[in-house]
């Protein structure tokens, strides 16, 4: 299967312990929480957590936008494919951050602030976007 | 906090590559134009603010995980990997 351009589909199963990363600057609003794991919750597929390795209390669900947006693409600027050091786009794990609400059916996911990881060196950043262009609040069901 | 009087059609410049034009006051605000490099990223405070409340919102799940993760897999939306 060959990897989408920008969004990598994770056909990687992740390892029961998680996966560490790093986030050098935070995650807006947890600037000062920068090392993470990624685990994915027994039956909770295709649902992750972003695991706070400093702080217990800090956990994130997240899920690969792949799943609910097949066009999703994460337009990164100079300064932040520099930072992320992508020699290539398959080595781009993108995750964006959901929301779920006493009616699950209402579950909504950040378009707008996508957290991009390089695979290879296990750093990442949240990208900051356009939210005139990408919803903070994407429903991930049709609304009726 | 360097505070500056301009008029329209002024500008002050921000190291040496970003130039910030006030083109227009009304009284409904101040209407601003602003010439940057690609590489530099400029947004209204408000993404920022916006993104940080969904990253906490992010970190309170109001039902179980288990819960959700099933609705997602019995819906509609696409299963990258058939799984």
């Amino acid at each position: 299967m060959t990897p989408d351009p920008v969004t990598t589909p994770d056909t990687t199963p992740i390892p029961e312990d998680g996966i560490l990363l790093s986030f050098p600057k935070g995650l807006l609003g947890f600037e000062k929480l920068k090392t993470y794991r990624l685990l994915e919750p027994r039956d909770g597929y295709p649902l992750k957590f972003l695991q706070s390795v400093d702080a217990e209390e800090v956990s994130f669900t997240c899920i690969d936008p792949v799943v609910v947006k097949r066009d999703y693409e994460v337009p990164l600027g100079q300064e932040e494919a520099q930072a992320l050091g992508l020699e290539s786009q398959a080595d781009a794990l993108v995750l964006t951050l959901v929301v779920i609400p006493e009616d699950p059916k209402r579950m909504t996911t950040n378009l707008a602030g996508p957290l991009v990881v390089n695979v290879k060196t296990r750093v990442g950043f949240q990208i900051v976007l356009n939210t005139d262009t990408y919803p903070v609040r994407f429903p991930i069901f049709p609304q009726t | 906090m360097l505070v500056i009087t301009r008029k329209p059609e002024q500008s002050i410049v921000i190291g040496g590559e970003v130039e910030v034009f006030v083109l227009g006051i009304t009284k409904d605000g101040v209407r601003l134009g602003i010439k940057a490099p690609r590489s530099v990223q400029v947004h209204r405070r408000e993404v920022f603010e916006a993104i940080a409340a969904e990253n906490l919102a992010a970190m309170k799940t109001k039902v179980p995980v288990q819960d959700a993760a099933a609705l997602l897999r019995t819906s509609q939306v696409r299963k990258p990997d058939g799984r």
